[in-house]
């Protein structure tokens, strides 16, 4: 059977997961580090910048609010309004949560030939709720409510799109990038709080749990760890179950597992798969648990770049050349 | 407060729904009865219901604004008060349909070839020699069962009298389609009640038949053709429609990027795996920029070749280059004529009386009576570039009246026609605001025509322009059985 999914069609798809799944990791670390920082004293240097690291917007962050955000001296409820509107309703960062549902409407828009019907239908209201329950003035308790309800609705277009959306190729590179922007997101969460964890202060070493526990909540993974692990929160066991646990829907290997078995049934896949393949064998023979500081970070970083080469295969073998 | 149907003006119109004197028209009793039933909070809450139905449906069409974003997506305009056609007349409206599209095609097969209808007189060559839309690179070709023209959308409005005429032939790349079946879901959802009271008749085998006369075009010799419907993309004021339609007849949607045409003159389009051959292409881009190897040769939207494809007989194009050579409103005066030369029948129903700014006797009559009547021009379409006498101010007709000196081919002019009106709602009260009706025709080994069609509605008080681009809006039409 010869498979007629366009190449463009399939890019839209593609994106339509990534963006997809952006939104919700967006809104999930505004709310997380909200959550985290209730439960941190306040002379930890943390607050709310080093979630604009997370996302590597720095730059774009400081070209529209400013030097004056970056100051130390602001209060923390300033940085919290800003970094919080930039990352959810700005609609000059590419990368707000406005914007990845924008996205992901568009992409669903030109999917409407590929979608089940209904499908717009669930997208559309979700950006327009958004759009809605994002405006400013946005009160802390308002915030925390509509990303809870904002993360309902994106884990029901998942769930509708999974459950009604015939599983042919577009549906693999929904997939793909779903699982491919997952990937990123767990070791961009893990990057971050292992460069801002205080490792010297050692009045502040109790709080250090707390920021794992908040990295294992940002990835709806702290109830999971529990059964899982049987201890108690502490880095080894959250970096060896956030990589390498093949049953946490956001551990790495489970991503790469998906995104293998998504390769596997899609033509061409040569390459890719081999790529794959090559990450996948790489992690499980990794010992993660007792990287530290500058390695964890060189480790990650690598990660990240294996995910990004694995992105240009992908966009190669099948998307429109320009 | 119920509508007060004594206080609604239905004097000096024709209305559809309401006779002179507030009774209702034949076979609109039961809906009066049931509108007149619903209060002032029910009503704005129906209304609220079909806008959240709309908007959450995303029906959509794209605007053109200056503002920095270029283009934007709004809401589809929809009034909750269906118009209603009794089944008899439509048989009859149909009937009349099929006759004319039938003749057209005809005539557009005769200009590509022999011509005759110009050698026999009927038509002056002057006519064809200066149409923006004659294609003389579709000289000689005869497409399956003579058809060019595979979608047709029709205009036709209703004159005081009540008499029925065809106002123009959209034989291009007619739209609107999708909202004719779209309102029918918003009406579903809104008032399921009222389906209860009338044997309305379907219009949602649109899509089937559309995809049945698609596949009669197959050019090649596979059992199950691949059909694919080319969008000029998101931009495109009825991109939601491209989709829909494509959705609904499982055809790929492609855009041009997606396509090539190969060195064996076949169309393909790009997928996942390589090349998939395409057999027949409906496309809703102009002719002009479907090649650049053939026409404006800077568009990026066509596919270079597909001209050559489509003239070595390896892909249909739906509907064919070169028919909007009939798409033009000085033609669009001698589809009688047009009629009685290729089937010998006389039309079922009448054209718009109209003067040819051409021919001088005609033209002085529009010079002197500018304030009286309709002017446009032969090869514009969505209600642009019109004059509307009555309405304009003198410089805009004295201009008008220069334009038409400096190129009579190019205008012609009817009579102001009194347009029919039907209740609509405002606020939460009716009143009737102008309206007109497009059906669609489908042409290829068999004949269809959409029951009922698409109504447009001037939601502008006094206003007779329909457009959803300058203010107009639509409504559900019922084909009733009583």
């Amino acid at each position: 059977m010869v498979d007629r999914t366009l190449s463009s069609t399939a890019q839209r798809a593609y994106w339509l997961g990534r963006y997809l799944e952006r939104a919700g990791s967006t809104a999930r670390l505004v709310s997380v580090n909200a959550n985290l920082l209730i439960d941190l004293p306040v002379r930890l240097p943390l607050g709310w910048l080093p979630l604009i690291g997370i996302l590597a917007q720095e730059d774009e962050y400081r070209t529209l609010y400013g030097d004056r955000s970056h100051n130390k001296n602001s209060t923390l409820d300033e940085n919290e309004k800003s970094v919080a509107r930039f990352l959810l309703s700005d609609p000059r960062n590419p990368g707000s949560l406005i914007n990845s549902l924008s996205f992901t409407r568009e992409n669903a828009r030109t999917l409407r030939g590929t979608l089940p019907r209904a499908s717009y239908e669930h997208i559309n209201d979700a950006y327009l709720f958004a759009k809605e329950t994002l405006q400013e003035p946005l009160s802390r308790s308002r915030r925390n409510a509509g990303l809870k309800d904002i993360m309902s609705r994106l884990d029901q277009i998942n769930g509708f799109l999974s459950s009604t959306m015939l599983h042919n190729a577009s549906w693999q590179f929904f997939r793909l990038g779903n699982f491919l922007e997952r990937a990123d997101m767990t070791t961009r969460i893990i990057d971050l709080r292992t460069t801002n964890l205080v490792e010297n202060e050692s009045d502040l070493e109790p709080f250090a749990d707390i920021q794992w526990r908040s990295v294992l909540n940002s990835l709806d993974a702290m109830q999971s760890y529990t059964v899982s692990m049987q201890n108690p929160v502490n880095q080894p066991d959250v970096l060896e179950f956030l990589l390498k646990n093949a049953d946490l829907p956001r551990s790495l290997l489970r991503c790469f597992n998906t995104v293998q078995n998504c390769l596997r049934s899609l033509p061409k896949h040569d390459q890719t798969l081999d790529l794959i393949q090559q990450m996948r064998r790489q992690l499980q023979r990794a010992r993660v648990k007792n990287l530290q500081g500058p390695r964890l970070h060189r480790y990650i970083d690598a990660r990240q770049k294996q995910l990004s080469s694995l992105h240009q295969q992908i966009t190669d073998t099948y998307f429109p050349q320009s | 407060m119920p509508i007060d149907w004594k206080s609604y003006p239905a004097d000096s119109v024709y209305d559809e729904l309401i006779a002179p004197g507030g009774r209702a028209r034949k076979g609109a009793s039961a809906l009066k009865q049931a509108l007149t039933a619903l209060g002032d909070a029910e009503l704005s809450e129906r209304r609220h219901a079909a806008e959240l139905a709309i908007r959450s449906m995303g029906i959509t069409f794209t605007v053109y604004s200056g503002e920095d974003s270029g283009t934007i997506d709004r809401e589809w305009p929809f009034d909750i008060i269906p118009r209603l056609i009794m089944k008899a007349e439509w048989d009859r409206i149909a009937a009349g349909l099929k006759q004319r599209v039938k003749a057209l095609n005809l005539f557009i097969n005769d200009i590509y070839n022999a011509q005759q209808i110009i050698h026999d007189g009927v038509i002056p060559r002057v006519y064809i020699d200066k149409s923006k839309d004659f294609r003389p690179q579709c000289m000689g070709i005869t497409p399956p069962y003579e058809a060019w023209s595979h979608i047709c959308g029709s205009d036709l409005v209703r004159d005081g009298d009540g008499t029925m005429y065809v106002l123009e032939d959209n034989l291009r790349v007619p739209s609107g389609v999708s909202y004719m079946l779209e309102n029918r879901e918003v009406m579903k959802r809104v008032f399921p009640e009222l389906f209860s009271d009338y044997v309305i008749h379907p219009v949602d085998d649109y899509p089937a038949e559309l995809a049945r006369c698609l596949r009669s075009l197959n050019p090649n010799s596979t059992r199950s053709p691949q059909l694919a419907v080319l969008t000029p993309g998101i931009y495109n004021s009825a991109y939601f429609e491209h989709a829909y339609l494509a959705n609904a007849m499982a055809a790929e949607l492609v855009e041009g990027t997606d396509l090539e045409v190969g060195t064996d003159d076949y169309l393909y389009m790009r997928t996942i795996q390589g090349r998939v051959r395409v057999d027949v292409l409906y496309r809703r881009i102009d002719d002009t920029f479907m090649d650049p190897e053939v026409f404006n040769e800077d568009s990026t939207l066509g596919v270079p070749g597909i001209m050559r494809a489509w003239r070595a007989g390896k892909v249909a194009l739906a509907n064919a280059p070169g028919c909007g050579v009939a798409d033009d409103k000085v033609i669009y005066t001698y589809v009688p004529d047009i009629i009685r030369y290729y089937l010998g029948e006389k039309p079922i129903l009448p054209n718009v009386p109209s003067y040819r700014c051409v021919e001088k006797e005609h033209r002085d009559y529009v010079l002197d009576n500018l304030d009286q009547l309709v002017v446009k021009p032969a090869n514009e379409s969505g209600g642009y570039g019109m004059l509307i006498g009555p309405k304009a101010s003198r410089r805009e007709r004295a201009q008008f009246a220069r334009q038409i000196r400096a190129n009579p081919r190019n205008y012609m002019a009817q009579p102001m026609l009194n347009l029919s009106t039907a209740p609509t709602l405002i606020d939460t009260h009716a009143e009737p605001r102008h309206l007109d009706l497009r059906p669609f025709i489908l042409t290829g080994e068999h004949q269809y025509v959409t029951t009922g069609g698409l109504t447009r509605v001037a939601l502008r008080k006094g206003s007779i322009v329909v457009n959803s681009s300058q203010g107009g809006g639509s409504k559900d039409t019922w084909v009733v059985d009583l």
